[in-house]
């Protein structure tokens, strides 16, 4: 018998080495839906997209409540107005944008591999990444950054690095993108819903998106001189830094203006935020009561610049008719009663595509109009030759041009005589002999409304600059001063343990209350 | 076999002996005759070793008289005075003890004798269990736990989902529901979750067809979240065939704890085994059959509700006014959500009109309408059952038939459910059987509801809904008609306050799920005994399911969706394999066995999922006053084009193994095995060297008692002890490259793509668990009391972990290899009979305990985050040296002596701005006690089970919270409240608080609301009545006269009352995560439910 036991066992044995045991096992695991390998053009789109989405998001529910744009309505926890909020509202940008940054960080890699290299989509891919780094650098101070984006290298714990050296690195990657793109390297069309594949476009906005960012840290004195003469060197050299020239170039998605759920360019406020709540917040009479005082073509609803029962911004009239707002920071229980809102864009008698959720121009990265007073600002101070009045008014008129397309972006047409008529008005034009305090109050109050709907952009120059000077109410938390930065997403605490404690350490508390590298004196 | 009957024989007569002289004192000379008898088996073989004690009526018990059987099954008596009565005690271990009441001795030469039949006891000792792989093996013989579940016990109270029953019924076993509608699944774990995020559920095993992975697959459909407050779609639980298997239909649930199962069902057994062994053909005899059919009915209602508040109605701020609109009243009031408005103080407002579908024209009465919770139905569910079998030829058939209709509480939703099982057994030749078992199963359901908290749940309705609002007002909910300002019917939804809820009566019946489900499992088997000693087995198992899902939306259903969707998914999945075995027995020397198999198996696994979706509908040009849908629902009413999310999966799995067994005599036993698998999910594009591992087991059992002499009182004992080891790659393929995805369902041109945010595991190994087990089984007082013992340790190493992970790092989670987990734990199942009588009253026992404790002893980072909850930073993290499950949060600021602290500006408590540990989520204790009464023809059961020890989030708790709906909030509203605890004064001292907080609706914020996931923690201990039953069976004599051969009628009911401090429903929640169920995190979950109902079952 035990014969027959070692037979079987030998027969056995046999056939399980001949039948093998793990053949075709590579091919079973290849995933049949996704992709192993791609190239840059295919990963840009959908990156750009996803990262203009979160501002436009956070743009509503965050920097309009806090910049008083508007003031919600809804129940008692949404109070970001009142500077009180929740923890939790740390975590949204911080996730969407990092992980868009490394699809962004593949169009700059996937685009340096010899058998796919393309200068342009390097270029492309830095901006993209100066881009969405600098605003998660301005909203939360100290962020993971030479090490971040290194999952895939089994790094998911990244140390935190200082906010100056990620500016510091920020200018270099754009020195770098610059010069990547002036080489003009063809990119499909198609994968750019920015330029259409056109890459000068691109290098212009490179260097844009340099001098917002050399302005920011400008105030502090450990790099202010290197800023300065960089935005000189800039400005004095148009040929080897193209800037913006016209509202043409500004960077921005275009959505396609329709309410499609399948087209990748239907505004997200279409399909991302419910109509009732799109309509849901009050405008805040600061916002409003300026635009009103200055007959502003922007809110207008009268033909030219409305429809005729409505304005470009679609701010639909108080319910029984009227134009005001509310006032921001009140006490719990005094609001006041809601007048003036947003329209949404299923109310088609005086909405549809003119309301700002349907919109096909709310997808902006930077404009014209910011490059402007951004120069307005640095001639003011001195920085720079050139006229500040001249970058002001032309800041004022392409910032209205944008949303009002009858009215001229050339400031020398009726249309902008007529309306610095109405800016003197209210005593808003330009005046040399102003102090430059009284200047920088100007230029940021229109700054203000070009930076209108440009994600986070308006709060981080009022934390920058104080300005524009924002009334308080009585009900305001965090001792009525302005949230400088958001608190680190709570999660980040359990996920990434030893670098928060480290970051904590170096920065400061993890509180709204405490200031950013640059905000510090 | 014979040697060892002989030692018990003797064992016995030694036991006999020691009665006789305890008992057999005095005795009397009065006329002596011999009273003799046999006793039987139920199935009339002779039963030696009998214990028989004869007890005359007039002395007291300890006059008794015994005698013990012979090998012929006879006792004899020679001393019984005649004329006197005796009671008869028949006793003998692993036999139900028998009485023969008031038996007159007659004279000698008279028909003294007794013939008895001892029934066994259904613990029989030498009790046939089904192990792994079908495998059939003495309960004694087993190194390892193993409790078995009767059919009975599955089917005298049965619920939605059998597997219920199995609660409280099996130490160590914890199931965990989704509670999300009538198909609800649900989850089972044994021994506690030692992996969190990745496989940790038992293997479920039905005739030998694991499926787990294929139609026992839960899937909810891509994007569909229980916490979706973006207006899209929610999931719908549409079950899994675990739910569809007929409890009439099951012979026996063996539940395998440890690992030890895995040896022979590979890697997919390493968090334990349910094996269900259906019924199969039973009828001896050709030509007969055996006709069972089966009724049962039930009705279902809500058993525990939130402590809803009556007294204040809505409003924001502890307004005083109320005005639906802007009215002559003042601005409206009637946007907000919260119910921190007026007080029901006799006062009139202008407030929505029903008919006018806006204000009133009148103020009318501000009052209470405490009647949201008739919303809910009564559900009512009815299962019919007929099974036959019989003998035909050399074929063994059984057929069963099964059909259920059920309703469940929410309106319009149900399913209908047919089943039909084959099981045949036929003798090919002396030594070539072949055995098939085939179970098809059709579901389908109209509307099954959609789970979860988002704009359109009905959970969310219900925590939006309002104290002062009558839940009738919602009933006609399409707007429009004569003279609305709406365009059309159809069109628009109504509803009357804030925007975010849906209608609910619009969501049960305009927003459908709708499932057609088809599943075929079924095995065919051969079996060739080559030799008296040579055996093999050779066994083809199919489980294939076919499912066809819609999701129909009209219009108006939320921002997402503002032109309506439908949705529609394929989903067919398949799993196959294959089995060999050759098993070699022999004695190789005296008293020694030994046995050889070997054995392979190649298993492949298939998921395939389309889905469909046209968010966006036509809408027909003249409705002509009908409603157009459900035409509407049709692909090619597409408005924008349609959108294709297809998903799929396959993995195969090879093995071979061997297991070797020896056992000496009959008490001692060893089984040594080891097994190789291969799994093509550790398999990367490029390489295949992770794919393989290798796993050894022992085991080994030893019966004491049958070898020493024990106390008296001791009747069996046995020793166990196993250790195994099990490796796993798990059952996800894909994940072991970086992919790309399409970019948003491929709308972008060119077929753009994005990068994963799941980062993959590019050197994914198997983790492995090793498990030291020991046990006792004891048996006393004649097997009136039993007790089973397992002490278990366990570790496992590099388990395969989802990681959320920094974004930071570029991506949201990450698949790993991590660290070491401990999991030790005791379970004690118990069962007594205290009291027992031939025809009298019958009382028995049972009862388990669990306790399970885990312990994490290394991780890759110091802590590693499993899973982020959705409000208040609620999340689970595993950090070294504490344990799976733990919950941690933003919490309350408290003082060194714990003591709250409130902000002395606000009068609202502090909260913290780093995470604190909440609590562990995994219940420490678990155990159950159940009781069964017998009088006469009459059964009474009931059931009561508890666990202690776990802590849960309540999403639902903090939002009713905070929106002043809760009794709870009443403090305070007008006057302010000055919460309990202390202040900090300006030197960093603390005073008791003294500081009034006035804003209301902010001071519960800070409590128990968004910002602090501490005030909506709470425990999920509990006791449940779980089970209530009582059964008639009718008497064999009367129902002979009839025709029938065996009737019982009973009535049931389950999950009666439950006592326990959770404040919303059920405390055993869980919550449906894409193919998982969740604990830790309630989110929206529906009313739990008491089900009561009957039961007649008649046989042929």
């Amino acid at each position: 018998m035990r014969r027959h036991l070692y037979t079987a066992w030998l027969v056995f044995m046999t056939l399980s080495t001949l039948y093998s045991c793990k053949k075709g096992f590579e091919a079973l695991n290849r995933d049949p839906i996704n992709i192993l390998g791609t190239t840059s053009d295919k990963l840009l789109a959908p990156a750009l997209a996803n990262a203009i989405w979160p501002g436009m998001n956070r743009n509503r529910s965050f920097t309009n409540e806090l910049m008083q744009v508007t003031v919600a309505q809804s129940d008692g926890d949404n109070t970001v107005f009142r500077y009180a909020f929740k923890n939790s509202m740390s975590d949204y940008l911080w996730n969407a944008w990092y992980v868009q940054l490394t699809n962004f960080k593949q169009v700059d890699s996937l685009a340096r591999k010899e058998k796919n290299s393309n200068a342009s989509y390097q270029g492309i891919g830095k901006i993209g990444k100066v881009w969405l780094f600098s605003m998660l650098t301005d909203t939360y101070g100290d962020i993971p950054y030479f090490h971040a984006l290194e999952g895939d290298q089994q790094n998911v714990v990244p140390v935190f690095d200082r906010q100056k050296d990620i500016y510091l690195d920020l200018f270099k990657q754009l020195e770098e993108a610059n010069t990547l793109l002036a080489s003009g390297v063809a990119i499909v069309a198609t994968s750019d819903p920015l330029y259409k594949g056109e890459v000068a476009k691109w290098r212009k906005f490179a260097n844009s998106l340099y001098l917002r960012l050399l302005l920011r840290v400008s105030g502090k004195a450990d790099v202010q001189q290197q800023c300065i003469e960089k935005i000189k060197e800039i400005v004095d050299n148009p040929s080897q830094y193209p800037i913006f020239q016209s509202n043409a170039d500004g960077a921005r998605i275009l959505w396609s203006g329709g309410v499609s759920t399948t087209d990748p360019y239907t505004s997200p406020y279409v399909n991302g935020v419910r109509a009732q709540d799109f309509r849901g917040p009050a405008l805040c009479s600061f916002f409003l009561d300026n635009l009103i005082a200055w007959s502003d073509p922007r809110y207008v609803s009268s033909i030219p610049y409305g429809s005729g029962s409505i304005g470009r911004l679609g701010i639909s009239q108080a319910s029984g008719g009227g134009w005001y707002g509310v006032k921001s920071g009140y006490l719990p229980g005094t609001g006041d009663v809601k007048g003036c809102y947003f329209q949404s864009y299923d109310n088609t008698s005086t909405g549809g595509t003119w309301s700002l959720q349907q919109n096909a121009l709310t997808g902006i990265i930077m404009q014209y109009a910011e490059v402007q007073l951004i120069l307005a600002e640095a001639a003011a101070k001195g920085w720079i030759a050139g006229e500040p009045k001249t970058f002001f008014y032309q800041g004022i008129a392409s910032a209205i041009n944008y949303w009002v397309p009858n009215f001229s972006e050339n400031i020398t047409a009726a249309d902008f005589t007529t309306h610095l008529v109405n800016l003197a008005a209210a005593s808003e034009v330009w005046n040399d002999n102003l102090p430059l305090e009284g200047k920088m109050e100007l230029i940021h109050l229109q700054k203000y409304y070009a930076l209108f709907m440009t994600d986070l952009q308006q709060w981080f120059e009022y934390r920058r600059t104080g300005l524009p000077v924002l009334p308080k109410g009585q009900g305001m938390s965090n001792g009525g001063v302005m949230p400088a930065r958001l608190v680190y997403p709570v999660y980040v605490q359990a996920a990434n343990p030893v670098n928060y404690k480290a970051a904590v350490a170096a920065q400061g508390p993890d509180e709204i209350s405490t200031n950013v590298w640059w905000q510090r004196p | 076999m014979r040697s060892t009957m002989k030692r018990r024989r003797r064992c016995i007569r030694c036991l006999g002996l020691l009665f006789l002289l305890l008992f057999n004192g005095a005795t009397f000379a009065q006329e002596t005759v011999v009273v003799s008898g046999t006793v039987l088996t139920e199935k009339g073989e002779v039963l030696q070793a009998v214990t028989v004690i004869a007890t005359r009526r007039s002395d007291n018990a300890h006059k008794a008289v015994s005698a013990i059987t012979n090998e012929k099954g006879i006792f004899t008596f020679s001393q019984l005075k005649m004329g006197e009565v005796y009671d008869f005690t028949f006793s003998s271990v692993g036999y139900e003890t028998q009485f023969h009441k008031a038996f007159t001795v007659k004279q000698a030469g008279n028909s003294n004798t007794l013939l008895i039949r001892l029934k066994s006891q259904s613990e029989d000792l030498n009790e046939v269990v089904v192990t792994a792989l079908g495998i059939k093996k003495s309960e004694r013989s087993l190194g390892y736990a193993l409790t078995k579940v009767d059919s009975n016990q599955l089917t005298n109270a049965t619920s939605l989902n059998w597997t219920d029953a199995l609660s409280g019924k099996v130490a160590g076993l914890n199931l965990i529901r989704s509670g999300s509608g009538p198909a609800a699944s649900s989850k089972i774990i044994l021994r506690g979750e030692n992996n969190l995020t990745g496989d940790n559920e038992a293997l479920i095993v039905v005739d030998g067809v694991v499926i787990n992975n294929s139609s026992g697959r839960r899937s909810a459909n891509r994007s569909d979240q229980v916490y979706a407050t973006n207006s899209d779609n929610l999931p719908a639980d549409y079950g899994s065939s675990l739910n569809d298997i007929n409890p009439q239909d099951i012979e026996s649930v063996s539940v395998l704890k440890g690992p030890a199962a895995a040896a022979l069902y590979g890697q997919r057994a390493a968090n334990g085994a349910i094996i269900i062994t259906t019924k199969s053909a039973n009828q001896k005899k050709k030509g007969h059959f055996n006709v069972r059919y089966t009724i049962n009915g039930n009705l279902e209602e809500v058993n525990r509700h939130p402590d809803l508040q009556y007294e204040y109605g809505q409003g924001l701020g502890g307004a005083l006014y109320y005005s639906y609109g802007a009215t002559e009243d003042g601005a409206s009031t009637s946007g907000t959500s919260s119910a921190y408005g007026p007080k029901f103080d006799g006062q009139s407002f202008f407030q929505y009109d029903p008919v006018r579908q806006t204000v009133g024209l009148q103020r009318t009465p501000w009052k209470a309408y405490n009647n949201i919770n008739d919303f809910w139905d009564r559900g009512q569910d009815l299962k019919n059952n007929l099974s036959i079998d019989g003998k035909l030829g050399s074929t063994g058939i059984r057929v069963n038939l099964g059909t259920e209709k059920d309703k469940w509480i929410v309106p319009n939703t149900g399913f209908v459910r047919q089943n039909i099982g084959l099981s045949t057994n036929t003798d090919i030749t002396e030594k070539l059987k072949l055995s098939t078992k085939v179970n098809y199963g059709y579901r389908t359901s109209d509307n099954l509801p959609a789970a979860g908290y988002g704009n359109q749940s009905l959970m969310y309705w219900y925590i939006f809904w309002q104290p002062s609002a009558d839940v009738n007002w919602l009933r006609n909910y399409w707007a429009g008609g004569n003279g609305s300002i709406y365009d059309s019917l159809y069109k628009n939804i109504r509803f009357p306050f804030s925007s975010f809820p849906e209608n609910p009566y619009a969501i049960t019946n305009e927003f459908l799920s709708k499932t057609r489900r088809n599943n075929v499992t079924g095995n065919v088997t051969l079996n060739y005994q080559a030799t008296k000693e040579l055996s093999f087995m050779l066994r083809g198992s199919l489980d294939w399911m076919h499912d066809k899902r819609e999701q129909d939306r009209p219009y108006d259903a939320g921002t997402r969706l503002p032109t309506g969707s439908l949705r529609k998914q394929t989903i067919y999945s398949q799993e196959k394999s294959y089995d060999f075995m050759a098993k070699y027995v022999r004695e190789i020397a005296r008293d020694v066995r030994l046995g050889v198999t070997l054995g392979g198996s190649q298993l492949k696994n298939k998921y395939d999922k389309t889905d469909i979706r046209a968010d966006g509908l036509k809408y027909p040009n003249t409705p002509a006053g009908d409603s157009p849908y459900p035409q509407i629902y049709n692909l090619n009413s597409s408005l924008y084009g349609l959108t294709y999310y297809p998903d799929t999966s396959r993995y195969q799995i090879n093995s071979i193994y061997g297991v070797i067994n020896i056992s000496y005599k009959n008490y001692l036993f060893t089984e040594i095995t080891g097994r190789q698998d291969w799994n093509s999910v550790l398999a990367t594009p490029k390489r295949t060297d992770n794919v393989g591992f290798f796993y050894p087991s022992i085991n080994t059992s030893f019966i004491l008692s049958e070898v020493t002499k024990l106390p008296t009182f001791i009747n069996y004992a046995k020793l166990r002890a196993s250790y195994a080891q099990v490796g796993s790659g798990g059952t996800t393929p894909y994940r072991t490259a970086y992919t790309y995805a399409l970019a948003n369902g491929g709308i972008y041109p060119d077929s753009a793509l994005v990068s994963p945010s799941l980062l993959p595991n590019v050197n994914l190994k198997p983790l492995l668990t090793s498990t030291f087990e020991l046990g006792t089984e004891l048996q006393f007082f004649n097997g009136r009391l039993g007790v089973d013992l397992a002490v278990y340790f366990g570790n496992t190493r590099n388990q395969i972990l989802t990681r959320t992970v920094d974004a930071a790092s570029g991506y949201s989670a990450a698949l790993i290899n991590a660290g070491t987990v401990r999991n030790n734990g005791v379970e004690i199942q118990l069962n007594a009979k205290p009291i027992v009588s031939i025809s009298g009253f019958n009382w028995s026992v049972y009862g388990t305990f669990s306790y399970n404790k885990n312990k994490i002893l290394s991780m890759p980072d110091s802590s590693v985050l499993l899973r982020a909850g959705n409000i208040a930073s609620g999340q689970i993290v595993a950090s070294v040296g504490g344990s799976m499950g733990d919950l941690y949060g933003l919490g309350y600021q408290r003082s060194r002596d714990g003591q709250v602290i409130f902000d002395p500006a606000t009068g609202f408590p502090k909260i913290t701005s780093n995470i604190i540990y909440l609590g562990n989520t995994t219940p420490k204790y678990k155990f159950s006690l159940g009781n069964n009464f017998r009088y006469r023809n009459f059964s009474l059961n009931v059931l009561f089970d508890a666990q202690v020890g776990a802590v849960a989030y309540s999403l639902t708790h903090y939002k009713l919270a905070e929106q002043g709906k809760l009794k709870t909030t009443l403090p305070g509203r007008y006057n302010g409240i000055i919460g309990n605890g202390v202040v900090q004064n300006p030197d960093g001292s603390y005073r008791k608080n003294d500081v009034v907080a006035t804003d209301i609706d902010q001071y519960y914020q800070y409590s128990m609301g968004s910002y602090n996931a501490e005030g909506s923690t709470f425990s999920t201990d509990f006791l449940k009545f779980r089970e209530a039953s009582l059964i008639y069976a009718f008497k064999p004599t009367l129902l002979k006269k009839v025709g029938l051969t065996s009737a019982t009628i009973g009535i049931y009911g389950r999950d009666l009352f439950i006592w326990s401090p959770w404040p919303i429903f059920d405390p055993e929640f869980g919550t449906l995560a894409g193919s998982d169920i969740v604990t830790g995190f309630e989110t929206g979950q529906f009313p739990s439910t008491r089900s009561m109902g009957f039961t007649l079952s008649i046989g042929l």
